[in-house]
């Protein structure tokens, strides 16, 4: 049974996935299991409509997933905690085969937006170059590929594949209502931290390349100066900000570089 | 004498082999931290499975190594060890072991295994010089090879006592790649044969050879794609290919793999094409370019159909195997986490956070990307190599802390290759001396001394500040500013760089002597006053089994220490670190987290004698049993999911606890009352009420209670070790009764009848007679005879 409040003047977005998820359980259970079997039922409390149940069972939040035996009163434990496991489908069959002994195999109507996406991209890859045939030389162009490969390491050392597993918050609040960008530990990281780390070494690549390129490329002298000096202060200043974000991490580290 | 002294040449290459020389004592003195701390022993778990196995080969000859099965591993199933290791590590540790012997020089065989992978350190290091003197020139190639000498992502893996496969594996790959560059360079077969030669060792020694084996065919398949196929090409890849694959497949555990797996599918399909370019070329040459369009076309679609159907048909008719778990998890990124609780459970296959990156590369993770940029700016054979290896590692590290290794050698090619850069600008001077080459290489070379040498005696700074001035003094001297930036912003240029190399060296001491030299299995802690304590708990009982118990007396453990118990202890365990049978560890998870008397079903099923669990409350060490229990539940929960459930270790609010508020299964199940047995009556100090718990900082919630199945045989000082003996039925089902109240039944009682007594001494007469037992040695050997 799931209770919920599914009207739009509740402001529950929350209900609207979790019932999402909750009817795709319950119809994997109709398509694989004969009703007369194992008989379980999937129903729907909704606030507006049966208050009174969500009085006389003193439930104050929604969405709430309970489970009622055949016999005998439901235990704490027949109320699912979503606040651990969440509310994914899968999650959801697990639960009721703790509760119930039955077990659903969950069938996920399959999710074209992905594959709409992604023949979408492919035709505009393949329209774009079949506009662009008689002129392939943007594939030569070392530039680009340059910046597509040097914007992959970015993404990958400022941890992007860590968010993407993990899903970390992309802040922190306190209880003092105080927001914390970078995490204290060296074990975690918010995805805002990241995204100041990418920018940190996006520009200090940067860096390094103009001080380079300064040296080598033929400019008129004051110019050259000034992206030499530019280029520096960028790499050693830079890098001093991601050393400090670094110490202020790992507790104990004693170095530190121009800045605190 | 004058001419040797003057030739510039001379000098140039004197000052490489010193550098060189100097990286690698800096390179091997760095790792040396556990060995000056502790003592000259083998580190952690895997390294004690290799030492045993070497051990083993060394004494009994290398063939009954190959046919070695090992009864003391997963008992009661055994391990072919044969042909189930990399046996690479071995053989070259038992190979120095023979030469040294053959040397008269008596040098124990743990010796060497402790000091192998700082050697092949310094070897790793001198292959990244070739490397990317190959790639690029020989000054970037000191930098690389300066940066891999004590860079902490490779000392992480090569301290001295880390006997792994992952300390000569690095050297074989930089070596293996280092080859393959020259082979394409020159396409000579000279050089592809050696390549495969080198690849071979790699798969010897690494299951990450599969690293090499898909990224060379990449190379030659972008190689391909951009229209640069030459001959050179074509014999370099051919060669290295057959010769590769039919080495490969000499090694035991490898067999047929190369051909089977969808791993090495990548390099046939290549060689396919490469061959498929060759007859084509050829055919090019012999007939007009409208017939020739026609048959690439029709030629291509044609094979690439049968290609794909023979593929698809193989893998579905089973003769090549899918994707393994551990490869598949690299891919999608989701599916060990979901799937595979034992693969998720390993902390090294979590991804990386950025922090890490940093901490192990510190400003080489920040300037690589610019190195990169600058390969792909001027690009050729070669470099688009290392632009492969750099995105592929790179890609791979983010996934998996673990390969945060392979990135390692790439990200210190590419930032040699960057510093270099910078250096060879801003060193030159601006008159018309810059022309001569040599001037500028000499004048490199004090400022790439400075990180080696500092890194070698990092207190004592008197080598870097001498070597310092001589470059700024130079640099000043000249005054020439036509079309440079001026003298002032060149030396400003270069002394903020060295410092900022500075700093990478200190930052590379610290990290190695603060997170990368613990042994793992003697533990160090610090009190008030700053002295040190070295607690030996783990020795001490794995001492304790070895002599005290029966030789083939049958220890239970979590996986973990199933490798230091064979190892150290020599007795037989049921699941060690080679995690090969999850249904085995799902059993013993199972067992653990049970109730006493269904923990002791599965024990007598699995002839358990001894349980051994890893306690920390007392000293507060984090990595104990209790807080890797709930994979223990997990893992048997993916086995057994009608017996053990993972919510129900968790409290009602979803919180895992041990104290009162603990759920009643968590404060019953053996593994708790294993680490907890007597732990309530111990009062740790006057702040602290009895039975509390320092790791996880609570009251213990199940305080006085008795085991019915068990017995503590021994505990470590620190408690950090208990182990308990498994009594056999007849002990605790058969209460003790004081002598006073036994009823003895008079066998000449009015009750028996006369038939049955008589009965009944005829079958005493018969049977043989009991002897009750040989008094036990020790007190805890069981030697009853029933």
């Amino acid at each position: 049974m799931m209770f919920t409040a599914m009207a739009s003047h509740r402001q529950c977005s929350i209900c609207g996935h979790a019932s999402d998820e909750f009817i795709i359980v319950a119809n994997s259970y109709r398509y694989s299991h004969r009703l007369t079997e194992s008989p379980l039922y999937f129903g729907i409390v909704d606030f507006d409509e049966g208050s009174d149940i969500f009085q006389l069972l003193r439930i104050n939040t929604a969405p709430v997933f309970m489970h009622f035996p055949a016999k005998g009163k439901p235990k704490p434990l027949d109320t699912m905690d979503i606040q651990r496991v969440g509310f994914a489908s899968e999650m959801i069959a697990k639960w009721i085969q703790e509760r119930t002994d039955v077990q659903i195999r969950i069938f996920r109507p399959p999710n074209y937006s992905s594959t709409l996406a992604l023949t979408i991209l492919f035709a505009i890859c393949s329209s774009f170059l079949y506009i662009r045939r008689n002129n392939m030389e943007m594939f030569f162009n070392k530039n680009l590929w340059g910046v597509f490969s040097v914007l992959f390491c970015l993404n990958m050392i400022s941890g992007q594949m860590w968010n993407h597993i993990r899903g970390p918050p992309l802040m922190h609040r306190n209880q003092q209502g105080i927001i914390t960008y970078i995490h204290n530990s060296s074990q975690g990281q918010f995805i805002i931290e990241t995204y100041i780390i990418i920018v940190l070494n996006t520009m200090l690549v940067s860096g390094a390349v103009i001080l380079i390129d300064s040296y080598t490329k033929k400019t008129d002298s004051k110019s050259r100066k000034i992206l030499t000096v530019g280029g520096l202060a960028l790499v050693v200043f830079l890098f001093s900000v991601i050393l400090s974000i670094f110490k202020s991490k790992a507790h104990g580290y004693p170095y530190s570089f121009l800045i605190k | 004498m004058k001419t040797l002294l003057t030739n510039p040449a001379g000098w140039k290459s004197l000052i490489t082999f010193a550098i060189l020389f100097l990286a690698w004592v800096s390179g091997f003195s760095a790792r040396l931290f556990a060995v000056i701390r502790f003592e000259s022993i083998i580190h952690e778990f895997d390294p004690w499975f290799n030492y045993r196995a070497t051990a083993y080969m060394v004494e009994h000859g290398f063939y009954n190594f190959l046919n070695w099965f090992d009864e003391r591993a997963w008992y009661p199933l055994g391990r072919i060890v044969g042909g189930t290791v990399y046996p690479g590590l071995m053989v070259t540790s038992g190979a120095i072991h023979h030469i040294l012997h053959a040397l008269n020089i008596p040098v124990h065989i743990r010796d060497i295994c402790v000091f192998l992978a700082p050697i092949f350190s310094g070897m790793t290091a001198i292959s990244t010089y070739f490397l990317t003197k190959e790639l690029w020139s020989p000054g970037a190639g000191l930098f690389a090879c300066c940066f891999i000498a004590i860079v902490p992502g490779y000392i992480s893996r090569s301290v001295a006592g880390s006997y792994d496969n992952e300390g000569i594996a690095i050297f074989a790959l930089q070596f293996t790649y280092y080859l393959w560059v020259k082979s394409v360079k020159t396409g000579s077969v000279f050089w592809s044969v050696l390549t495969a030669l080198s690849y071979f060792y790699m798969v010897s020694a690494w299951g990450g050879y599969v690293f090499i084996i898909n990224l060379i065919p990449l190379h030659v398949f972008l190689l391909l794609i951009m229209g640069r196929y030459s001959y050179r090409l074509f014999t370099s890849y051919t060669v290295f290919y057959i010769l590769g694959l039919v080495l490969s497949m000499q090694i035991p555990f490898v067999g047929f793999q190369p051909i089977r797996t969808s791993e090495h599918m990548a390099a046939s399909g290549v060689f396919a094409l490469v061959m498929a370019a060759g007859t084509f070329n050829y055919i090019q040459t012999r007939i007009t370019k409208a017939e020739f369009k026609f048959i690439f076309i029709f030629a291509t679609l044609v094979t690439s159909g049968i290609v794909l159907l023979a593929v698809v048909g193989l893998t579905w008719a089973g003769l090549i195997a899918p994707w393994s778990g551990r490869f598949y998890s690299l891919w999608d990124t989701t599916y060990a986490k979901i799937h595979i609780p034992i693969i998720a459970s390993v902390s090294e296959h979590q991804p990386t956070t950025w922090f890490s990156f940093f901490f192990d590369l510190h400003i080489l993770v920040c300037i690589f990307p610019a190195g990169l940029w600058y390969c792909i700016q001027e690009y050729n054979d070669e470099r688009l190599f290392v632009v492969l290896y750099a995105l592929s590692a790179v890609y791979f590290a983010g996934v998996m802390v673990r390969l945060m290794l392979t990135l390692t050698p790439a990200v210190c090619i590419l930032s040699g290759i960057a510093f270099s850069k910078i250096f060879e600008s801003y060193l030159k001077e601006d008159g018309p001396i810059t022309s001569n080459g040599t001037k500028t290489v000499e004048e490199k070379q004090p400022t790439i001394k400075t990180p080696s040498k500092s890194s070698q005696s990092s207190s004592s700074g008197s080598g870097k500040s001498k070597k310092k001035p001589p470059t700024i003094a130079s640099l000043n001297s000249d005054n020439s500013n036509g079309e440079g930036v001026g003298s002032n912003i060149r030396s400003i240029v270069t002394i903020s760089m060295l410092l900022v190399l500075m700093m990478f060296v200190v930052h590379c001491t610290w990290v190695t002597s603060n997170a990368y030299s613990s042994p793992s299995i003697v533990l160090a802690s610090f009190s008030n006053d700053g002295s040190r304590q070295i607690l030996d708990d783990f020795r001490e009982a794995y001492y304790w089994l070895s002599q005290n118990t029966d030789n083939d007396a049958r220890v239970m453990s979590w996986w973990d220490y199933g490798y230091q118990i064979a190892g150290m202890a020599n007795r037989t365990t049921l699941v060690d670190n080679n995690t090969w049978n999850n249904s085995h560890i799902a059993l013993v998870g199972k067992a653990m987290s049970s109730t006493e008397p269904k923990a002791y079903e599965i024990m007598t099923s699995l002839d358990v004698d001894y349980v051994l669990v890893i306690f920390g409350g007392v000293i507060g060490y984090s990595g104990d049993d209790i807080n890797k229990f709930l994979w223990m539940v997990r893992i048997a929960e993916g086995e057994h999911p009608k017996d053990i459930r993972e919510s129900d270790y968790f409290t009602e609010r979803g919180e895992f606890r041990i104290d009162s508020q603990g759920s009643p299964t968590m404060l019953n199940c053996l593994m708790y009352k294993l680490s907890y047995y007597r732990f309530g009556d111990l009062k740790l100090d006057f702040r602290t009420p009895a039975g509390f718990d320092r790791t996880r900082n609570a009251v213990i919630g199940n305080q006085n209670f008795d085991l019915t199945y068990l017995e503590e045989a021994y505990t470590t000082e620190h408690w950090l070790v208990r182990i308990y003996r498994v009594k056999k039925p007849d002990e605790f089902n058969r209460p003790r009764i004081p002598v006073l109240e036994r009823k003895i039944r008079n066998p000449g009682a009015s009750t028996i009848s006369k038939k049955y007594a008589r009965k009944k001494r005829g079958i005493i007469q018969g049977k043989p007679i009991v002897v009750k037992g040989k008094k036990p040695k020790s007190t805890n050997t069981y030697t009853n005879g029933i």
